[in-house]
């Protein structure tokens, strides 16, 4: 007995060995797809996406819980491993398949690489603006930065802290290290809608004179959330006071924190990317006599190490540069005829990943279905894996 | 040329200051035909040959085609139908535009709806379509509702609000395309009754009644006649000045009521913007310009040719014309215009329908071979599917030279490829087994390929211009190609399990014909499943290109995953010894409904990235196609069981 055939009988992997676990996985996975298509109509693509694929398990009906997309995933991740490891059989003949099974565990890697390190965003520019800050679509970042920096030359590299709000919860700390004080979360909503005080004193502080905060059921689109909290803020002199947050407000909230003056917003979240871009032209072409446009375009340039380079970005025709990639999303002409043109921002780290396993799986189908086509005579059919 | 071209500006605004005194006397009304003109009343002797007029071309729908693929394409929008009673949809479209009074109760628009009918009050007729004059009656009761079904929003339109803004739509249509040769004819409201004017404009005198087109040639002089009007008063108008101002005014109604006319046949000078326009609408914008000027004039001479019957006449207008247009065409233009006899010989061969007579034919021709044991069926039957696939590729090669482009870009394209890919395969089975199967598999596929792609050509054109993203021939060429190669093997797998259950039911001891259809079915269904994964994973790469992201759980990605994930179910069931050969067949048949929902099912949700085409009413459709393949499984699988076969 090889060290295969005893691990094969170890019970775990036993279990996960099996080609019935993965014929389960795949129904599970046939199922969840085409639920989560059919509840994009009325959920949105977004919640769709993440009660469905992103998930681990959500409740049906509200109580019976179902395997979502991602456990799903990680047993047939698990499933490939396990029979890769100690049944698959490494013959010449079967080469096709191993080739095929190799490239989409690699498939499932990337895909979980993805899932956890891709950022988005986007970049608003009229034509002649630079900008280097990319926003998000939909995550949020609660920001606080110190109020003498503003007005400052360094206006636009002050530093400012932040922390994503996704997963924020009530009585949750928030410590924010650099500046030494701790926000405490009282109340949080990913989406909510906010109301004026009556104009007493002891509420929570607010720029906007907001006093209170009503939850509402998340959007189908997750652009038109507004998320709004109420934070305890402890400064390190044992003081005590509420603060509100809405999302979008125009003005910042101030307050004080022994000697300094903080400003605070709840914002769509920004990234900074490495290198300023500038939209030098953004042109649009339709289709003779018709509305449908043909083409869109934007003549771009970028400053990388000193130097500015130039770059036509149009649709199928994005421009790369480090992890990122800025693509052509859209366009508007406001009142005055001043065009602007919206650039999508898209760092990837693993990107390729994906092309590569396409490239592997797709080789070992084409290989093992031909060497099935060449052995069709033959009346016996070789074994792909070891029996249990 | 500048100074001509202020002299018109001039003249236009001079018109519109005449026609201020007398505007509030004019209702003009938006869609009603125009006037009696002694031409409409008479019947014209027409000509015998429309050659010239076939190939004109037009700009429409965003490409420029010749004017016989848009006279079927419009007839076929209006009446569902491509000829007219015995003429064909270009004679009938010529008539239309040259003499329209003579085509107002022609039966040619399409009202499927009663309730529509009732509401318009007009009595149904058996053929469910209506003429001109039958539906002006309740035109402006058709607005109102139209005008109340486009206010309610696209997803809670009812059938009826989307029926009525079509035949509202086409209404419109007709009605503007009716007046596109209208400066042509004589009218009465350019009849001049004053002797002076005649002499002053230098017109023929014996005529009496002229055109638009006669008036507005005239122009410059018609406006040194006006120019003294107004610093005259009223009162002393004389007959001349009162005639002078009522043609100016006739000029000023006849341009503003038959701008906008969508028949787009001359270029304008601005070759950037690479705009057409109407006739008319060369008269409103650019008549100082020599060229255009005289191209408004050839088509005049064509509708004169087309009366008189004067075939001669007619072709050298027409000739004329062409000669005029293609010598001021961008390079771009140059070269659409240049495939317009390609696309004529297309329309003339109808490939497709002879390929669909051939693919019947082989069919037919398996089912008599059932009853008897005579060989040349099995010759005859091979041959008839290959004269099928000889006009079906050409069709399609034809196709890529039309437009530069792979034919997958719509679901009417889509089918044909699919159907040809399918009959390929089944072509490729023949020649490895020599046993009927591939006969079979390549006459259902490519029979019943052609025939759906036919229900999705009624929107007219079927080569259509595509959107921003589309526009890429790499990967039109690889991501939908590769798919819809996929989408065709996982069909022919999808026949095969049929064929395979009913050998079982047929003949259940022939052990050895079921495993040469089992192992033929594997074969194939891993070829689809390779070209699908193909596909799906070039798409993802697609769209990493051009959104940034490689997978978005979109509802046509989603339905592709589906195939890939059913495939890979049915592939490991076997494996793992859950189904046998019988289970098999069923998962290759219910691989065809996961095919439907991939291909056009998805675009029903209407949701996501992909949701082109037009896809009302295939749910039904889709729906009866479900329930009549589960009984034929479940009563199929049911009889095998107890003939000995294992699921």
């Amino acid at each position: 007995m090889n060290f295969r055939q005893k691990l094969r009988q170890t019970k775990a992997i036993k279990l996960f060995s099996s080609v019935k676990l993965a014929v389960t996985c795949l129904i599970l996975l046939f199922i969840l797809t085409f639920w989560g298509t059919v509840a994009q109509v009325h959920e949105g693509l977004y919640i769709a996406q993440e009660r469905y694929f992103h998930s681990f398990f959500f409740l049906v009906l509200g109580f019976i819980p179902f395997p979502g997309g991602q456990a799903v995933m990680w047993v047939l991740f698990t499933n490939l491993s396990c029979v890769a490891l100690v049944r698959l059989n490494y013959k010449w003949r079967n080469t096709g398949l191993i080739i095929i099974h190799f490239g989409l565990l690699l498939f499932l890697i990337s895909g979980f690489i993805l899932l956890r390190c891709s950022k988005e965003g986007h970049l608003t520019l009229y034509e002649g603006q630079i900008s280097n800050l990319s926003t998000a679509y939909n995550d949020w970042e609660l920001s606080i930065w110190e109020a003498s920096t503003e007005g400052t030359p360094q206006k636009y590299t002050r530093e400012i802290t932040a922390v994503d709000t996704d997963h924020l919860k009530a009585d949750q700390g928030v410590q924010f290290k650099q500046l030494g004080f701790l926000l405490k979360v009282k109340e949080y909503y990913r989406n909510c809608t906010a109301y004026m005080g009556g104009g007493g004193t002891g509420g929570p502080i607010n720029a906007s004179g907001i006093q209170r905060l009503i939850p509402v059921d998340l959007e189908k689109s997750p652009e038109k959330n507004t998320p709004g909290g109420i934070f305890s803020i402890q400064t390190p002199d044992g003081k005590n006071f509420d603060i509100l947050f809405f999302g979008n407000e125009t003005l910042p909230t101030s307050f004080k924190v022994g000697e300094k003056e903080y400003h605070a917003s709840l914002r769509l979240a920004r990234h900074q990317l490495p290198f300023p871009v500038k939209l030098i032209d953004f042109m649009m072409e339709q289709h003779p006599g018709t509305e449908t446009p043909r083409s869109f375009k934007s003549q771009v340039a970028i400053e990388t190490n000193g130097a500015w380079r130039e770059k036509l970005i149009s649709m199928n025709n994005p421009l790369r540069y480090k992890d990122y990639t800025i693509y052509q999303a859209s366009y508007a002409i406001d009142q005055m005829g001043n065009e602007s043109s919206t650039l999508a921002v898209v760092r990837n780290v693993g990107r390729f990943m994906p092309y590569v396993s396409t490239f592997v799986t797709f080789a070992g189908l084409v290989i093992h279905f031909l060497m099935m086509a060449l052995n069709s005579k033959k009346k016996f059919e070789p074994p792909y894996v070891d029996p249990e | 040329m500048w100074t001509q071209n202020k002299k018109y500006t001039l003249f236009f605004a001079a018109c519109l200051t005449a026609l201020m005194t007398v505007a509030g006397l004019v209702s003009l009304p938006i869609a009603s035909a125009q006037e009696i003109c002694p031409l409409n009343t008479m019947k014209p002797k027409k000509v015998n040959s429309l050659e010239i007029f076939k190939r004109m071309p037009i700009l429409s729908q965003g490409r420029i085609k010749p004017m016989e693929t848009y006279a079927q394409s419009f007839l076929l929008q209006l009446s569902g139908k491509t000829s007219y009673g015995k003429e064909s949809a270009l004679q009938w479209f010529a008539r239309f535009s040259f003499a329209p009074r003579t085509t107002f109760n022609d039966k040619v628009f399409l009202i499927n709806n009663p309730e529509i009918l009732e509401a318009l009050k007009i009595d149904p007729e058996k053929k469910h379509r209506y003429s001109y004059q039958q539906l002006e009656q309740g035109y402006a009761k058709l607005e109102e509702l139209a005008r109340v079904a486009h206010s309610i929003d696209e997803k809670s339109q009812s059938v009826v609000d989307k029926e009525l803004m079509r035949v509202y739509s086409n209404f419109e249509v007709y009605v503007r395309l009716s007046g596109a040769f209208s400066y042509g004819f004589q009218h009465p409201d350019f009849t001049i009754n004053v002797p002076e004017v005649i002499d002053l404009l230098q017109l023929p005198k014996d005529q009496g009644s002229y055109s638009f087109y006669d008036v507005i040639d005239k122009a410059d002089l018609l406006q040194q006649a006006s120019d003294p009007l107004d610093k005259k008063i009223f009162k002393d108008w004389g007959e001349t000045d009162k005639e002078v101002a009522r043609l100016m005014n006739a000029i000023y109604f006849w341009t503003d009521h038959y701008a906008n006319c969508p028949l787009e046949i001359i270029p304008t000078l601005d070759l950037e913007n690479e705009q057409w326009f109407s006739p008319m609408d060369i008269i409103r914008t650019a008549f100082y310009e020599p060229a255009l000027h005289l191209e408004v004039k050839y088509l005049r001479d064509m509708t004169l040719g087309y009366w008189s019957g004067s075939q001669l006449e007619f072709d050298i207008a027409g000739r004329a014309f062409m000669d005029s247009v293609t010598k001021r065409l961008s390079s771009k233009e140059a070269t659409a215009v240049q495939k317009i006899p390609l696309e004529l010989f297309y329309n003339k061969l109808m490939l497709f329908l002879w390929a669909k007579l051939f693919y019947g034919l082989a069919f037919m021709l398996f089912l008599f071979s059932l009853t008897s044991d005579k060989k040349w069926f099995y010759q005859l039957s091979l041959t008839s599917v290959l004269l099928g696939f000889i006009p079906h590729i050409s069709a399609l090669i034809l196709r890529i030279l039309i437009m530069s482009r792979p034919p997958v870009s719509n679901l009417y394209e889509t089918f044909i490829f699919v159907g040809l890919i399918a009959v390929i395969l089944g072509i490729i089975l023949e020649v490895i087994n020599k046993n009927w199967l591939g006969i079979v598999v390549s006459s259902v596929c490519g029979v019943v390929a052609l025939f759906i792609a036919g229900k999705f050509s009624n929107d007219g054109d079927t080569m259509q211009v595509l959107v921003a993203v589309l526009n890429s021939n790499f990967w039109l060429s690889t991501h939908v190609t590769s798919i819809t190669i996929g989408y065709a093997g996982c069909c022919v797998a999808g026949i095969m399990g049929h064929v395979y259950l009913l050998q079982a039911m047929t003949k259940p001891e022939d052990k050895k014909r079921l495993d040469v259809t089992y192992r033929n079915m594997l074969g194939i269904l891993g070829f689809g499943l390779t070209m699908t994964f193909l596909g799906t994973t070039l798409g993802g790469i697609w769209a990493d290109q051009s959104w940034g992201r490689f997978w978005g759980w979109d509802p046509k990605e989603n339905g592709a995953l589906l195939i890939i994930l059913w495939c890979a179910i049915i592939f490991h069931a076997r494996i793992s010894k859950l189904i046998n050969p019988l289970g098999f067949a069923v998962g290759c048949i219910s691989l065809l409904t996961v095919v439907m929902w991939a291909w056009f099912g998805v675009n029903l949700l209407s949701v996501g990235l992909h949701s082109y085409g037009f896809t009302s009413g295939i749910a039904n459709t889709l729906a009866l196609y479900v329930i009549a393949e589960s009984i034929f499984t479940v009563v199929a699988v049911g009889l095998l069981s107890k003939k000995g076969f294992k699921f």
